[in-house]
Protein backbone atom coordinates (compact mmCIF):
# COMPACT_ATOMS: atom_id res chain seq x y z
CA UNK A 1 0.00 0.00 0.00
CA UNK A 2 1.30 3.47 -0.62
CA UNK A 3 0.01 6.94 1.08
CA UNK A 4 -2.14 7.94 -1.24
CA UNK A 5 -4.06 4.24 -0.90
CA UNK A 6 -3.97 5.03 2.74
CA UNK A 7 -5.23 8.19 2.30
CA UNK A 8 -8.05 7.13 0.30
CA UNK A 9 -8.89 4.26 2.92
CA UNK A 10 -9.27 7.07 6.11
CA UNK A 11 -11.40 9.01 3.75
CA UNK A 12 -14.26 6.21 3.11
CA UNK A 13 -13.66 3.91 6.46
CA UNK A 14 -12.43 7.26 9.55
CA UNK A 15 -9.74 6.61 11.63
CA UNK A 16 -10.43 3.13 13.13
CA UNK A 17 -10.19 0.37 12.64
CA UNK A 18 -7.76 0.55 9.95
CA UNK A 19 -7.35 -2.68 7.57
CA UNK A 20 -4.20 -4.78 7.90
CA UNK A 21 -2.72 -3.62 4.58
CA UNK A 22 -3.03 -0.19 5.95
CA UNK A 23 -1.29 -0.94 8.91
CA UNK A 24 1.83 -2.33 7.38
CA UNK A 25 1.92 1.02 5.66
CA UNK A 26 1.60 3.10 8.86
CA UNK A 27 4.53 0.57 10.38
CA UNK A 28 7.46 1.69 8.00
CA UNK A 29 5.94 5.46 6.92
CA UNK A 30 6.73 8.02 8.95
CA UNK A 31 4.81 10.91 7.48
CA UNK A 32 1.51 8.60 7.63
CA UNK A 33 2.21 7.92 11.17
CA UNK A 34 2.32 11.96 11.34
CA UNK A 35 -0.62 12.20 9.48
CA UNK A 36 -2.84 9.78 11.19
CA UNK A 37 -1.53 10.96 14.75
CA UNK A 38 -2.50 14.73 14.15
CA UNK A 39 -6.31 13.80 12.95
CA UNK A 40 -6.82 11.58 15.58
CA UNK A 41 -5.38 14.14 18.43
CA UNK A 42 -7.92 16.93 16.33
CA UNK A 43 -11.03 14.12 16.63
CA UNK A 44 -9.98 13.66 20.45
CA UNK A 45 -9.85 17.49 21.03
CA UNK A 46 -12.77 18.70 18.88
CA UNK A 47 -14.81 16.05 21.55
CA UNK A 48 -13.48 18.01 24.21
CA UNK A 49 -15.49 21.25 23.00
CA UNK A 50 -18.62 21.65 24.43
CA UNK A 51 -21.62 20.37 22.40
CA UNK A 52 -23.77 22.93 23.89
CA UNK A 53 -24.37 26.14 24.76
CA UNK A 54 -27.07 28.28 26.85
CA UNK A 55 -28.88 30.50 24.59
CA UNK A 56 -29.95 33.85 25.88
CA UNK A 57 -33.44 33.50 27.83
CA UNK A 58 -35.30 36.23 25.64
CA UNK A 59 -35.10 33.35 22.67
CA UNK A 60 -37.62 31.55 24.00
CA UNK A 61 -39.86 34.88 24.67
CA UNK A 62 -38.89 36.19 21.63
CA UNK A 63 -40.02 32.83 19.64
CA UNK A 64 -43.34 32.61 21.47
CA UNK A 65 -44.05 35.63 21.10
CA UNK A 66 -43.66 34.81 17.42
CA UNK A 67 -45.38 31.38 17.52
CA UNK A 68 -48.30 33.17 19.47
CA UNK A 69 -49.02 35.90 17.05
CA UNK A 70 -48.96 33.47 14.13
CA UNK A 71 -51.77 31.52 16.11
CA UNK A 72 -49.51 28.05 16.07
CA UNK A 73 -49.66 28.00 20.02
CA UNK A 74 -51.99 28.04 22.28
CA UNK A 75 -52.36 27.88 26.25
CA UNK A 76 -53.89 24.63 26.44
CA UNK A 77 -55.38 21.79 24.51
CA UNK A 78 -56.86 19.91 26.53
CA UNK A 79 -59.63 20.39 29.46
CA UNK A 80 -58.19 19.09 32.42
CA UNK A 81 -60.46 15.01 33.59
CA UNK A 82 -63.79 15.63 35.24
CA UNK A 83 -64.34 19.39 34.10
CA UNK A 84 -68.27 19.61 34.26
CA UNK A 85 -69.59 19.56 30.67
CA UNK A 86 -70.71 23.26 30.27
CA UNK A 87 -67.00 24.27 31.25
CA UNK A 88 -66.29 22.99 27.65
CA UNK A 89 -68.40 25.57 26.05
CA UNK A 90 -65.63 28.22 27.53
CA UNK A 91 -63.20 25.55 25.76
CA UNK A 92 -64.23 26.75 22.46
CA UNK A 93 -63.53 30.86 23.03
CA UNK A 94 -60.10 29.74 24.54
CA UNK A 95 -58.54 29.95 20.28
CA UNK A 96 -57.95 33.93 20.11
CA UNK A 97 -59.41 33.83 16.72
CA UNK A 98 -62.65 32.99 18.29
CA UNK A 99 -62.80 35.33 21.14
CA UNK A 100 -61.84 38.10 19.32
CA UNK A 101 -64.50 37.24 16.73
CA UNK A 102 -67.04 36.84 19.52
CA UNK A 103 -65.75 39.96 21.01
CA UNK A 104 -66.39 42.06 17.81
CA UNK A 105 -69.66 40.22 17.30
CA UNK A 106 -70.73 41.60 20.74
CA UNK A 107 -69.74 45.08 20.07
CA UNK A 108 -71.15 44.82 16.65
CA UNK A 109 -75.00 43.46 17.99
CA UNK A 110 -74.75 46.21 20.98
CA UNK A 111 -73.80 48.33 18.29
CA UNK A 112 -77.15 47.92 16.19
CA UNK A 113 -78.96 47.87 19.31
CA UNK A 114 -77.90 51.46 19.94
CA UNK A 115 -78.25 53.06 16.74
CA UNK A 116 -81.69 51.20 17.31
CA UNK A 117 -82.54 51.84 21.07
CA UNK A 118 -80.05 55.26 22.15
CA UNK A 119 -80.09 55.43 25.68
CA UNK A 120 -80.59 58.39 27.29
CA UNK A 121 -77.24 59.60 28.97
CA UNK A 122 -76.27 60.11 31.69
CA UNK A 123 -77.88 56.87 33.35
CA UNK A 124 -76.42 58.14 36.53
CA UNK A 125 -74.07 60.32 38.23
CA UNK A 126 -70.86 59.09 40.44
CA UNK A 127 -71.58 62.00 42.51
CA UNK A 128 -74.95 60.99 42.60
CA UNK A 129 -75.56 57.31 43.21
CA UNK A 130 -78.87 55.70 41.81
CA UNK A 131 -81.14 55.87 44.61
CA UNK A 132 -84.05 52.82 45.03
CA UNK A 133 -84.93 52.35 41.33
CA UNK A 134 -84.07 49.97 39.17
CA UNK A 135 -84.88 51.61 35.85
CA UNK A 136 -82.39 54.16 37.20
CA UNK A 137 -78.99 52.06 35.72
CA UNK A 138 -80.12 48.77 34.44
CA UNK A 139 -77.80 47.64 32.79
CA UNK A 140 -74.25 49.31 34.74
CA UNK A 141 -72.78 46.31 37.25
CA UNK A 142 -73.48 48.18 40.46
CA UNK A 143 -69.75 47.25 40.92
CA UNK A 144 -68.52 49.51 38.25
CA UNK A 145 -70.52 53.09 39.15
CA UNK A 146 -71.15 52.85 42.38
CA UNK A 147 -69.51 55.13 44.70
CA UNK A 148 -69.60 52.24 47.55
CA UNK A 149 -67.12 50.19 45.56
CA UNK A 150 -64.17 49.92 47.00
CA UNK A 151 -62.51 48.55 44.09
CA UNK A 152 -59.96 51.10 42.51
CA UNK A 153 -60.44 52.29 39.06
CA UNK A 154 -57.65 50.78 36.33
CA UNK A 155 -56.41 54.24 36.08
CA UNK A 156 -55.69 54.51 40.23
CA UNK A 157 -54.26 50.90 39.66
CA UNK A 158 -51.91 52.12 36.55
CA UNK A 159 -50.71 55.31 38.78
CA UNK A 160 -50.29 53.33 41.56
CA UNK A 161 -48.12 50.74 39.69
CA UNK A 162 -46.02 53.52 38.42
CA UNK A 163 -47.71 53.65 35.11
CA UNK A 164 -48.89 57.03 32.89
CA UNK A 165 -51.93 58.19 32.07
CA UNK A 166 -52.14 58.90 28.53
CA UNK A 167 -54.66 61.90 28.70
CA UNK A 168 -58.31 63.20 30.13
CA UNK A 169 -59.80 60.52 28.93
CA UNK A 170 -57.94 57.96 30.76
CA UNK A 171 -59.08 59.56 33.96
CA UNK A 172 -62.65 60.00 32.73
CA UNK A 173 -63.23 56.66 31.62
CA UNK A 174 -64.23 54.89 35.43
CA UNK A 175 -67.17 57.61 35.25
CA UNK A 176 -68.32 56.61 31.53
CA UNK A 177 -70.99 54.09 30.29
CA UNK A 178 -69.43 52.51 27.48
CA UNK A 179 -71.00 50.56 24.38
CA UNK A 180 -74.71 50.23 27.14
CA UNK A 181 -74.12 46.42 27.98
CA UNK A 182 -72.53 45.30 31.24
CA UNK A 183 -70.88 42.50 29.61
CA UNK A 184 -69.20 44.62 26.93
CA UNK A 185 -68.12 47.31 29.77
CA UNK A 186 -66.57 44.86 32.06
CA UNK A 187 -65.16 43.84 29.06
CA UNK A 188 -63.44 47.02 28.18
CA UNK A 189 -62.53 47.83 31.33
CA UNK A 190 -60.59 44.63 32.03
CA UNK A 191 -58.52 44.98 28.92
CA UNK A 192 -58.12 48.63 29.86
CA UNK A 193 -56.98 46.70 33.32
CA UNK A 194 -54.58 44.45 31.94
CA UNK A 195 -53.15 46.42 29.43
CA UNK A 196 -52.44 48.81 32.80
CA UNK A 197 -50.92 45.53 34.53
CA UNK A 198 -48.63 44.80 31.80
CA UNK A 199 -47.54 47.98 31.57
CA UNK A 200 -46.67 48.20 35.24
CA UNK A 201 -44.95 44.59 35.10
CA UNK A 202 -42.65 45.93 31.63
CA UNK A 203 -42.33 48.95 34.04
CA UNK A 204 -40.90 47.06 36.90
CA UNK A 205 -39.25 44.51 34.79
CA UNK A 206 -37.26 47.47 32.58
CA UNK A 207 -36.46 48.95 36.35
CA UNK A 208 -34.37 45.41 37.16
CA UNK A 209 -33.07 45.06 33.51
CA UNK A 210 -32.96 48.31 31.88
CA UNK A 211 -30.89 46.99 28.73
CA UNK A 212 -33.81 44.55 27.90
CA UNK A 213 -35.40 45.60 24.56
CA UNK A 214 -38.23 43.54 24.29
CA UNK A 215 -39.55 44.73 27.06
CA UNK A 216 -38.82 48.32 25.79
CA UNK A 217 -40.42 47.35 22.63
CA UNK A 218 -43.33 45.39 24.84
CA UNK A 219 -44.26 48.39 27.11
CA UNK A 220 -44.18 51.12 23.64
CA UNK A 221 -46.70 48.54 22.18
CA UNK A 222 -48.72 48.63 25.10
CA UNK A 223 -49.13 52.13 25.48
CA UNK A 224 -50.07 52.42 21.74
CA UNK A 225 -52.53 49.45 22.86
CA UNK A 226 -53.66 51.65 25.42
CA UNK A 227 -54.29 54.90 23.72
CA UNK A 228 -55.79 52.91 20.82
CA UNK A 229 -58.42 51.01 23.39
CA UNK A 230 -58.90 54.47 24.99
CA UNK A 231 -59.86 56.00 21.94
CA UNK A 232 -62.65 53.09 21.41
CA UNK A 233 -63.67 53.27 24.73
CA UNK A 234 -64.61 57.32 23.99
CA UNK A 235 -66.20 56.33 20.57
CA UNK A 236 -68.21 53.95 22.28
CA UNK A 237 -69.40 55.76 25.73
CA UNK A 238 -70.16 59.28 26.92
CA UNK A 239 -69.63 61.24 29.74
CA UNK A 240 -72.09 60.96 32.85
CA UNK A 241 -70.66 64.23 34.10
CA UNK B 1 -34.59 39.51 15.00
CA UNK B 2 -36.01 42.35 16.11
CA UNK B 3 -38.50 42.46 13.12
CA UNK B 4 -39.88 39.33 14.81
CA UNK B 5 -40.60 41.27 18.43
CA UNK B 6 -43.33 42.82 17.16
CA UNK B 7 -46.43 42.93 19.03
CA UNK B 8 -49.88 41.14 17.51
CA UNK B 9 -52.45 43.14 16.84
CA UNK B 10 -53.88 45.82 18.77
CA UNK B 11 -57.25 44.30 19.25
CA UNK B 12 -59.28 43.36 22.46
CA UNK B 13 -57.69 39.81 21.90
CA UNK B 14 -54.54 40.98 20.80
CA UNK B 15 -54.35 42.92 24.35
CA UNK B 16 -55.47 39.78 26.22
CA UNK B 17 -52.58 37.85 23.92
CA UNK B 18 -50.08 39.84 25.55
CA UNK B 19 -51.19 39.94 28.95
CA UNK B 20 -51.37 35.73 28.71
CA UNK B 21 -47.97 35.01 27.03
CA UNK B 22 -45.38 37.96 26.21
CA UNK B 23 -46.26 39.62 29.67
CA UNK B 24 -45.81 35.94 31.82
CA UNK B 25 -42.74 35.62 30.09
CA UNK B 26 -41.27 38.97 30.96
CA UNK B 27 -42.52 38.33 34.72
CA UNK B 28 -40.85 34.82 34.41
CA UNK B 29 -37.74 36.41 32.75
CA UNK B 30 -37.72 39.19 36.06
CA UNK B 31 -37.76 36.63 38.19
CA UNK B 32 -35.75 33.99 36.50
CA UNK B 33 -37.60 30.67 37.58
CA UNK B 34 -36.63 28.09 36.55
CA UNK B 35 -38.76 25.79 34.01
CA UNK B 36 -40.99 23.75 36.09
CA UNK B 37 -40.06 20.22 35.06
CA UNK B 38 -42.73 18.21 32.40
CA UNK B 39 -43.49 14.77 32.77
CA UNK B 40 -43.26 14.60 29.13
CA UNK B 41 -41.38 11.91 26.39
CA UNK B 42 -40.16 13.89 23.45
CA UNK B 43 -42.59 11.61 21.34
CA UNK B 44 -45.60 12.99 24.11
CA UNK B 45 -44.31 16.44 23.37
CA UNK B 46 -44.42 16.26 19.58
CA UNK B 47 -48.32 15.48 19.54
CA UNK B 48 -49.21 17.63 22.19
CA UNK B 49 -47.41 20.32 19.88
CA UNK B 50 -48.97 19.04 16.81
CA UNK B 51 -52.14 19.80 19.03
CA UNK B 52 -51.07 23.32 19.49
CA UNK B 53 -49.96 22.57 23.10
CA UNK B 54 -47.88 25.85 24.53
CA UNK B 55 -45.77 24.05 27.22
CA UNK B 56 -45.51 21.04 24.43
CA UNK B 57 -43.42 23.70 22.43
CA UNK B 58 -41.48 24.76 25.00
CA UNK B 59 -40.22 21.45 26.42
CA UNK B 60 -39.61 20.74 22.91
CA UNK B 61 -37.66 24.03 22.73
CA UNK B 62 -35.80 23.60 26.09
CA UNK B 63 -34.52 20.04 25.26
CA UNK B 64 -33.23 21.02 22.09
CA UNK B 65 -32.30 24.68 22.44
CA UNK B 66 -29.01 24.47 23.78
CA UNK B 67 -27.15 21.60 20.99
CA UNK B 68 -28.89 23.65 18.34
CA UNK B 69 -27.87 27.09 19.52
CA UNK B 70 -24.35 25.69 19.87
CA UNK B 71 -24.81 24.60 16.27
CA UNK B 72 -25.60 28.05 15.41
CA UNK B 73 -22.94 29.96 17.08
CA UNK B 74 -20.00 27.41 15.97
CA UNK B 75 -21.31 28.18 12.69
CA UNK B 76 -21.57 31.78 12.50
CA UNK B 77 -19.44 33.12 15.76
CA UNK B 78 -21.31 35.76 16.26
CA UNK B 79 -24.10 35.54 18.98
CA UNK B 80 -26.47 38.13 17.63
CA UNK B 81 -26.12 36.08 14.59
CA UNK B 82 -26.32 32.69 16.08
CA UNK B 83 -29.69 33.78 18.26
CA UNK B 84 -31.86 34.85 14.90
CA UNK B 85 -30.83 31.44 13.05
CA UNK B 86 -31.58 29.51 15.86
CA UNK B 87 -35.00 31.42 15.96
CA UNK B 88 -35.27 30.94 12.42
CA UNK B 89 -34.79 27.33 12.45
CA UNK B 90 -36.85 26.99 15.95
CA UNK B 91 -40.13 28.75 13.68
CA UNK B 92 -39.29 26.85 10.71
CA UNK B 93 -39.79 23.42 12.85
CA UNK B 94 -42.78 24.77 14.98
CA UNK B 95 -44.55 25.61 11.70
CA UNK B 96 -43.78 22.48 10.10
CA UNK B 97 -44.29 20.21 13.57
CA UNK B 98 -47.44 19.20 11.91
CA UNK B 99 -46.02 17.60 8.97
CA UNK B 100 -43.56 15.92 11.58
CA UNK B 101 -44.48 11.69 10.72
CA UNK B 102 -41.42 10.43 12.53
CA UNK B 103 -39.60 8.93 9.85
CA UNK B 104 -36.34 10.34 11.08
CA UNK B 105 -35.58 11.20 14.45
CA UNK B 106 -36.46 14.33 15.45
CA UNK B 107 -33.27 16.01 16.06
CA UNK B 108 -32.20 15.04 13.04
CA UNK B 109 -34.53 16.87 11.31
CA UNK B 110 -34.57 20.07 13.33
CA UNK B 111 -30.46 20.22 12.67
CA UNK B 112 -31.85 19.60 9.07
CA UNK B 113 -33.72 23.06 9.19
CA UNK B 114 -30.99 24.52 11.16
CA UNK B 115 -28.31 23.24 8.83
CA UNK B 116 -30.37 24.41 5.64
CA UNK B 117 -31.30 27.88 7.41
CA UNK B 118 -27.29 28.83 8.32
CA UNK B 119 -25.81 27.54 5.05
CA UNK B 120 -28.53 29.50 3.20
CA UNK B 121 -27.58 32.81 5.10
CA UNK B 122 -23.83 32.07 5.01
CA UNK B 123 -24.47 31.74 0.70
CA UNK B 124 -26.35 34.95 0.74
CA UNK B 125 -23.47 36.60 2.88
CA UNK B 126 -20.93 35.02 1.39
CA UNK B 127 -17.84 37.29 -0.05
CA UNK B 128 -16.61 37.06 -3.90
CA UNK B 129 -13.74 35.32 -3.26
CA UNK B 130 -14.51 32.50 -0.72
CA UNK B 131 -15.58 30.19 -2.66
CA UNK B 132 -18.58 28.32 -1.17
CA UNK B 133 -19.68 25.67 -3.89
CA UNK B 134 -16.64 23.60 -3.23
CA UNK B 135 -17.22 23.12 0.26
CA UNK B 136 -21.19 23.24 0.33
CA UNK B 137 -21.77 21.08 -2.75
CA UNK B 138 -20.64 17.37 -1.46
CA UNK B 139 -20.30 16.03 -4.82
CA UNK B 140 -17.98 18.47 -6.14
CA UNK B 141 -14.92 16.83 -6.93
CA UNK B 142 -11.17 17.47 -6.38
CA UNK B 143 -12.46 20.00 -3.77
CA UNK B 144 -10.66 20.25 -0.29
CA UNK B 145 -7.37 20.48 0.56
CA UNK B 146 -3.93 18.13 -0.98
CA UNK B 147 -1.52 16.63 1.11
CA UNK B 148 1.82 16.66 0.22
CA UNK B 149 1.82 12.60 0.31
CA UNK B 150 5.16 11.56 2.16
CA UNK B 151 6.34 15.00 2.32
CA UNK B 152 7.84 16.15 6.19
CA UNK B 153 4.78 17.83 8.61
CA UNK B 154 4.65 19.93 11.39
CA UNK B 155 3.49 17.35 13.89
CA UNK B 156 0.74 18.46 15.85
CA UNK B 157 0.40 16.54 18.85
CA UNK B 158 0.42 18.04 21.48
CA UNK B 159 1.19 21.94 20.40
CA UNK B 160 -2.44 22.90 20.11
CA UNK B 161 -5.02 23.42 22.28
CA UNK B 162 -8.77 24.37 22.10
CA UNK B 163 -7.99 27.55 21.77
CA UNK B 164 -6.51 27.05 18.90
CA UNK B 165 -8.74 24.76 17.74
CA UNK B 166 -11.99 26.82 17.89
CA UNK B 167 -9.80 29.66 15.91
CA UNK B 168 -9.04 27.49 13.28
CA UNK B 169 -12.79 25.82 12.97
CA UNK B 170 -14.23 29.25 12.45
CA UNK B 171 -11.50 29.65 8.87
CA UNK B 172 -13.05 26.43 7.95
CA UNK B 173 -14.88 27.02 5.01
CA UNK B 174 -19.04 26.18 5.79
CA UNK B 175 -19.36 22.70 4.31
CA UNK B 176 -16.76 21.43 6.37
CA UNK B 177 -17.13 23.17 9.45
CA UNK B 178 -20.62 21.99 9.03
CA UNK B 179 -19.89 17.89 9.25
CA UNK B 180 -17.13 18.80 11.56
CA UNK B 181 -18.90 20.18 14.04
CA UNK B 182 -21.96 17.79 13.56
CA UNK B 183 -18.81 14.45 13.75
CA UNK B 184 -16.73 15.59 15.90
CA UNK B 185 -17.88 18.25 18.01
CA UNK B 186 -21.80 17.12 18.54
CA UNK B 187 -21.30 13.58 18.01
CA UNK B 188 -23.91 12.67 15.25
CA UNK B 189 -22.75 9.80 12.99
CA UNK B 190 -22.54 9.48 9.53
CA UNK B 191 -25.81 8.35 8.23
CA UNK B 192 -27.86 11.42 10.47
CA UNK B 193 -25.43 13.45 9.27
CA UNK B 194 -26.17 12.30 5.52
CA UNK B 195 -29.76 12.88 6.29
CA UNK B 196 -29.22 16.39 7.80
CA UNK B 197 -27.27 17.40 5.11
CA UNK B 198 -28.94 15.01 1.93
CA UNK B 199 -26.35 13.37 0.87
CA UNK B 200 -24.76 9.97 0.89
CA UNK B 201 -22.73 8.03 4.24
CA UNK B 202 -20.13 8.38 1.72
CA UNK B 203 -20.22 11.68 1.07
CA UNK B 204 -20.37 12.34 4.94
CA UNK B 205 -17.13 10.60 5.42
CA UNK B 206 -15.32 12.47 2.54
CA UNK B 207 -16.03 15.89 3.51
CA UNK B 208 -15.20 14.69 7.06
CA UNK B 209 -12.10 13.59 6.45
CA UNK B 210 -11.40 16.72 3.86
CA UNK B 211 -12.16 18.79 7.15
CA UNK B 212 -9.65 17.50 9.53
CA UNK B 213 -6.78 17.68 6.63
CA UNK B 214 -7.97 21.13 5.94
CA UNK B 215 -7.95 21.69 10.15
CA UNK B 216 -4.65 20.09 10.45
CA UNK B 217 -3.30 22.47 7.83
CA UNK B 218 -4.79 26.00 9.64
CA UNK B 219 -3.60 24.65 12.56
CA UNK B 220 0.16 23.83 11.62
CA UNK B 221 -0.30 27.41 9.64
CA UNK B 222 -1.24 28.80 12.91
CA UNK B 223 1.81 26.69 15.51
CA UNK B 224 4.39 27.51 12.67
CA UNK B 225 2.92 31.48 13.10
CA UNK B 226 3.26 31.79 16.91
CA UNK B 227 6.75 30.15 16.43
CA UNK B 228 7.40 32.79 14.30
CA UNK B 229 6.27 35.66 16.49
CA UNK B 230 8.07 33.85 19.30
CA UNK B 231 11.25 33.91 17.76
CA UNK B 232 11.06 37.46 16.56
CA UNK B 233 9.79 38.42 19.93
CA UNK B 234 13.07 36.69 20.81
CA UNK B 235 15.26 38.24 18.51
CA UNK B 236 13.94 41.98 19.51
CA UNK B 237 14.96 41.19 23.28
CA UNK B 238 18.50 40.00 22.27
CA UNK B 239 18.70 42.98 20.25
CA UNK B 240 17.63 45.60 23.09
CA UNK B 241 19.87 43.76 25.33
CA UNK B 242 22.98 44.19 23.08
Amino acid sequence: MQCKELEAVLEQEGLAPLPPAARAHLAECSACQDFLADLTALQSLAQELPAEANPPERLWVSLRAQLTAEGIIRESVELPAGTPWWQSFTAWLRPRTLATAGAGIVLLVTAVFLSRNPIPLPVARISNPPVTSPVAAPVVPPAENSSLTPRPSPTEEAMANGGVVLNQAELDVPNMQLAGNATVDASLRDNLRTVNEFIAECQQHLKQHPGDLLAREYLESAYQQKAELLAAMMDSGGSEH
Amino acid sequence: MCASNVMPGTTLGGIRRIRKDSSAAIAQLARQRPTEPVAWNEAEAIRRAQAGDAAAFEFLYQMHSRRVYALCLRMVSNPADAEDLAQEAFLQLFRKIGTFRGESAFSTWLHRMTVNVVLMRLRKKSLPTDSLEETIDPDAENSGPKRDVGAADLRLSGAVDRVNLERSIEKLPPGYKTVFVLHDVQGFEHNEIANIMGCSVGNSKSQLHKARTRLRELLQEEVRDQARQERQAAKSQTGSLD
